[in-house]
């Protein structure tokens, strides 16, 4: 290597005035330990969120009649459910498909009818880990496709005044227009921490929903495909869609509940904007450290200038100021963040007085929210943080470096 | 007949300072000669510092040439400018100057490094130069830990340490006590006889003038007098 080591050079100038780089370190650090609180907030609260509708409603990845999304009728189901099913399951990063048929029906008791949303499953294939009605509940589970029990939500049992072992008939439009009925009697029922589920939700056995409604075996309406990570979605999606030849379409969880999605959209953007001020105030401590640097160093640099260095270098190692600026503040905000960060993940904090203060639980776009603040943050969220420190650093440290490389010896230093 | 290693041809400098012209050369005419030990002097406002600058590519003149080893210095771009005086020039300055974060040992080869010079050539030659000015053992010394003359001295072993054709030394006795600035010029004058440095002071002290071979004095931007010993 020709030339002088800067590297070496730069970090010794760093320490020239240790009070004033601690400083500028410990914004850093603030800095990077705010942005990964933040963004760890975010990235498991929206993933829960999405993991949590995916439970709710149909899954990382649905797959269904083109037409169902725009008008959800029974009409609009989807063939051969058992085919797509194996060829589904047989895709990287799947972890469970499942039939289900889904739709809008009145639900009548000796006190009143409701209208609700029924949702038809197979219990031996359905866990709480697909559907997430099922931990809620109180009774007993169904435990047959073909039974004849039903799960309601709490509120409509109240609101239809039924307990246990009581009867309710459902109603609903078949697929050929025509009205039909079934019994069913209540074997449990489940609170979701949704108040709008849990004054419309019924869980029916899918085998007697599908006698009850005309469907052919394995006609349903949708079908379920849950992943490893919901950010894969869109890639599974299209893997699913192209084993798909008969017209049925495969949809992402964001394409089906826009709302939801829409909700992450917004608070995202909050998030970034947020992220997007620490960083400029990240910013402005590291341009205030290398701009003060520079101005104390003007007749040094006139003097290296004289002696033979060429701009270039001067301004170079005023930018390697910063890069050991930004490693330092990323190696000490990494020492602080990490076990504040453990400890969070593995303390998760409690906000429920806080977050629901009449006592009823919260809810986004039909899902509930768990009233507790828990990290986990994504690692490409870590690489996009670190990356902008790193940026943000070398841009403060771009126009001292020009600055320092702009001197003029002969006005810098008194020569004689 | 010496070489002439720099000339000054009717040379002149206006400074605007405010809205007042301050001529600080007024068509200066100077040859400075290779292997001399010329000592610049003058009251304060006389061109010294002014006529230094120019010598070693720090300013340009507003008319008239200055030439280095027969190159017209305003011919040359920035760059080049760097790389000359890198290579051909070296400065001795008042307050030392040297870099504060750097040995002595890092401060006397920095030129040489920025040269490319090999490391192992660069330490052979910079730790036979410290030696020669009398600072063995204090290579790893910032200058903080060095006294004004022995940082002085680390300045000179710098500035020959490429083997520059000048070296400009700015009154490089000003900051040290009688004793070591009679040492300074010791080593400064053995330089000048057995490595055949040249050497141009602009000074006030009348031991360097007792030092140089050449006394150039100036009046008002312009040689009064040239003398040789």
């Amino acid at each position: 290597m020709t030339g002088p080591n800067l590297v070496r050079l730069a970090w010794r100038n760093l320490w020239r005035n240790t009070r004033r780089t601690l400083l500028t370190l410990v914004a850093i650090s603030f800095g990077l330990l705010m942005a990964v609180l933040f963004t760890a907030l975010q990235d498991r609260s929206f993933s829960d969120m999405i993991d949590l509708a995916a439970r709710l409603h149909g899954g990382h990845v649905v797959v269904q009649h083109p037409e169902y999304l725009d008008s959800p009728t029974l009409d609009r189901s989807v063939q051969d459910a058992p085919a797509k099913l194996a060829a589904i399951r047989a895709l990287p990063g799947v972890q469970a498909a499942v039939p289900r048929i889904t739709g809008n029906v009145m639900v009548a008791s000796a006190r009143g009818s409701y209208g609700a949303l029924f949702i038809a499953y197979d219990p031996a294939l359905e866990s709480p880990t697909t559907l997430s009605f099922l931990e809620g509940v109180q009774g007993d589970m169904l435990d047959s496709a073909d039974g004849d029990g039903v799960v309601l939500g709490t509120r409509l049992a109240k609101n239809l005044g039924v307990g246990i072992g009581d009867k309710v008939v459902y109603t609903a439009t078949d697929s050929t227009g025509e009205i039909v009925s079934g019994l069913a009697r209540l074997r449990a029922t489940v609170g979701t921490g949704a108040p709008s589920l849990d004054g419309a939700l019924v869980l029916l056995p899918i085998e007697s929903v599908r006698r009850v409604l005309g469907y052919t075996p394995g006609e349903v309406t949708r079908i379920a495909v849950f992943i490893d990570d919901s950010r894969n979605s869109p890639r599974v999606r299209d893997a699913v869609n192209a084993t798909l030849t008969d017209g049925a379409v495969a949809l992402t969880w964001d394409e089906v509940q826009p709302e939801l999605n829409g909700f992450i959209a917004m608070k995202v953007g909050g998030a970034r904007f947020m992220e997007l001020v620490i960083l400029i105030l990240v910013s402005a401590s590291i341009f205030n450290t290398l701009f003060v640097s520079v101005m104390e160093r003007t007749r040094e640099f006139g003097i290296m200038l004289a002696i033979g260095w060429t701009p270039r270098q001067v301004s170079g190692l005023i930018v390697l100021e910063s890069v050991w600026l930004a490693i330092s503040g990323i190696v000490l905000g990494a020492a602080l963040t990490t076990p504040l960060y453990l400890y969070l993940k593995s303390h998760p904090i409690d906000v429920s007085a806080q977050f629901a203060a009449d006592g009823a639980p919260m809810e986004i776009a039909g899902v509930g929210i768990a009233p507790v603040l828990q990290v986990g943050i994504f690692p490409e969220s870590v690489v996009v943080i670190v990356c902008a420190i790193v940026l943000a650093t070398l841009l403060s440290g771009l126009y001292p470096a020009w600055r320092a490389g702009r001197t003029v010896p002969v006005e810098s230093i008194r020569l004689v | 007949m010496p070489k002439t290693l720099a000339t000054f041809q009717n040379v002149t400098k206006t400074y605007k300072q405010g809205a007042v012209d301050v001529h600080a050369l007024r068509g200066l005419d100077l040859e400075i000669h290779a292997g001399e030990l010329t000592a610049l002097v003058g009251p304060s406002g006389s061109g010294k510092t002014t006529a230094l600058n120019m010598l070693g590519a720090l300013d340009v003149p507003t008319t008239g040439r200055v030439t280095l080893e027969g190159t017209d210095l305003s011919t040359l771009s920035r760059k080049q400018l760097s790389a000359l005086r890198r290579d051909r020039i070296g400065f001795v300055f008042q307050a030392y100057n040297l870099i504060p974060v750097l040995t002595a040992y890092e401060n006397a080869e920095s030129v040489l490094a920025l040269q490319g010079v090999a490391p192992a050539e660069r330490r052979q030659r910079v730790y036979a130069l410290l030696e020669e000015m009398g600072l063995k053992g204090m290579e790893d010394r910032r200058p903080d830990q060095l006294s004004g003359g022995q940082q002085q001295r680390v300045a000179i072993a710098r500035a020959i340490a490429a083997n520059p054709a000048v070296v400009l030394a700015d009154e490089p006795t000003a900051n040290v006590d009688s004793e070591t600035a009679e040492m300074l010029l010791d080593i400064m004058q053995r330089l000048n006889r057995e490595r055949g440095v040249t050497f141009v002071f602009s000074t006030h002290d009348p031991r360097v003038v007792a030092h140089a071979q050449r006394v150039v004095r100036l009046v008002d931007g312009k040689v009064q007098s040239d003398e040789r010993k």
